[in-house]
């Protein structure tokens, strides 16, 4: 057995294969484990955002839109279908309102969550 | 015997890009072969011309889906010494930690595909389940497993808690165990040896008149390695080891990466050792005074250049870059004249083609 293992170095690794358990998670049934930093949803704290639309300019997508009638009424819409998860807005925001969740983003047929609209400011509102 | 050509691609299972080559062949003899590429054309280096320097980062990171990151550090190291800013030392760490990372990352990708070719799918699976952990490291720390988004100009866009320190540190040590396995089976599975040694042999001289670089030139004796030949900081402060082989054939291929990732965990090791407190990135204009800069990095595939021009805009002038593959891609005619048809996926896998990278 000792000679079978020095000739063939890579019984070793089968043999532990045999009893490890499996690496891969059973997703959609298996909970999925993302690390606190990952990059998924777009997600905004309205109370921070001024529609100063830096984000819009640097997102290298197109995947946000600024519709500004005033500096009271304005509309921040977000489309995760062009998204690239790149962080550009969360660098780019200064006032810290834009960033990313932790939750993953999967592909859909619902057209209604093609189109988030992250902010809707009324005149008047805060 | 009469000669018979062999079409493979543009898609073809042997390729995980596309790629369209003519083979011709005699019995079980390889005559030669002839190439055509541009499939995956997709018109970066001029699309770059149409945005800001600030989307361009997020545009390059995509020129490949392996080494994302080293594009858009060489990108930014151009763009930085053009604004004449100095980035923080802590994000010159961090730059490189993730370039050594996806050199890991990279090579065991690369062990498992040829793994694969030779017909040891044991090791292709204990490769990328290796591989694995290089990229949990690199999620941990960034939020993406291929897409970091890492750079910015004038930094990096994240900074490593203790507590991320640690998971690298643990989650390297069990790297370097694995790699030390993989290492044993490259040098002592006689399957394996059996079917790359002496395969495809490629000369020193031939690798310099084809201007080939990284692993591949490496492993026929050529000495070159940017990380200590023209090194950018923190580079110029590590102790590089440049691996070489003189045997020149597949077998050297593929040992030189597996030596490599060894020393690419060393250098990780290193870096996080060393690493400065401070700062991770600095304010950077978003116009690019008028000039033009030259910037290269050893990739894992070998070296990357950018060629940057820019007109006192925010959008560059004029972005050319060169990926070590095509200067690769040359060779490969020339490698194929010489093998058996059963040598052919050998030969394709042990030159680590990145064609996203070539065509862009
Ligand atoms: S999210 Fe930030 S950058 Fe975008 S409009 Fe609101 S305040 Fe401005
Ligand atoms: S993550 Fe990137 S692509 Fe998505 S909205 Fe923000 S800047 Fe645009």
């Amino acid at each position: 057995m000792k000679a079978m293992r020095k000739r063939h170095s890579l019984l070793d690794a089968i043999i532990d294969a045999v009893f490890s358990r499996p690496d891969t998670v059973a997703y959609p049934f298996g909970e999925l484990q993302l690390p606190e930093g990952y990059r998924g949803a777009i997600v905004i704290n309205p109370e921070n955002c001024t529609g100063c639309g830096l984000c819009v300019r640097d997102c290298p997508t197109g995947a946000l839109k600024l519709e500004k009638k005033s500096r009271d009424e304005f509309k921040l819409i977000h489309y995760p279908a062009r998204c690239a998860y790149c962080s550009q807005c969360e660098s780019s925001c200064v006032r810290g309102a834009i960033g990313h969740s932790n939750a993953l983003v999967g592909a859909t047929d619902r057209p209604r969550e093609l189109i988030v609209v992250l902010k809707d400011k009324k005149e008047g509102e805060d | 015997m009469d000669k018979i050509s062999i079409p493979i691609g543009p898609h073809h299972p042997l390729l995980k890009e596309p790629l369209s080559m003519r083979i011709d062949i005699a019995g079980e003899r390889v005559l030669g072969g002839t190439l055509r590429m541009g499939y995956v054309h997709r018109g970066i280096e001029k699309m770059t011309a149409q945005r800001t320097y600030v989307q361009d980062v997020h545009l390059i990171e995509r020129i490949c889906g392996i080494c994302s990151h080293v594009h858009t550090t060489t990108f930014c190291l151009g763009v930085e010494k053009l604004l004449g800013i100095d980035v923080p030392p802590r994000a010159q760490y961090i730059r490189a930690l993730m370039c050594e990372l996806e050199r890991v990352h990279s090579h065991l990708l690369w062990l498992g595909i040829l793994s694969k070719h030779v017909g040891l799918e044991t090791v292709f699976m204990h490769t990328w389940h290796d591989r694995e952990l290089a990229l949990d490291i690199m999620e941990g720390i960034s939020g993406g497993r291929v897409s970091h988004a890492a750079n910015q100009i004038g930094g990096v866009r994240f900074d490593l808690s203790p507590e991320q320190e640690v998971m690298v540190k643990e989650n390297i040590g069990k790297l370097k165990a694995q790699v030390s396995g993989v290492l044993g089976v490259i040098e002592n599975e006689p399957a394996l040896r059996a079917r790359t040694q002496g395969v495809a042999p490629v000369s020193a001289d031939l690798i310099r008149d084809y201007c080939v670089v990284g692993p591949v030139a490496r492993a026929s004796g050529v000495d070159v390695d940017l990380r200590r030949d023209d090194p950018w900081p923190p580079y110029d402060q590590l102790d590089v080891n440049v691996i070489t082989r003189p045997e020149g054939d597949a077998w050297a291929r593929t040992l030189i990466r597996a030596l490599e990732t060894r020393e690419s965990l060393r250098l990780c090791e290193v870096l996080l050792r060393q690493m400065p407190e401070g700062p991770v990135t600095v304010r950077a204009p978003r116009k690019v005074p008028e000039g033009e800069v030259v910037t290269r990095s050893e990739a894992p595939r070998g070296e990357v250049l950018y060629y940057l021009r820019s007109d006192g805009s925010d959008k560059p002038a004029r972005l050319k870059v060169r990926t070590p593959t095509l200067a690769v891609l040359s060779l490969l005619p020339e490698q194929l004249s010489k093998i058996h048809v059963a040598d052919i996926p050998v030969v394709l896998a042990g030159i680590d083609l990145c064609i996203a990278c070539a065509d862009r």
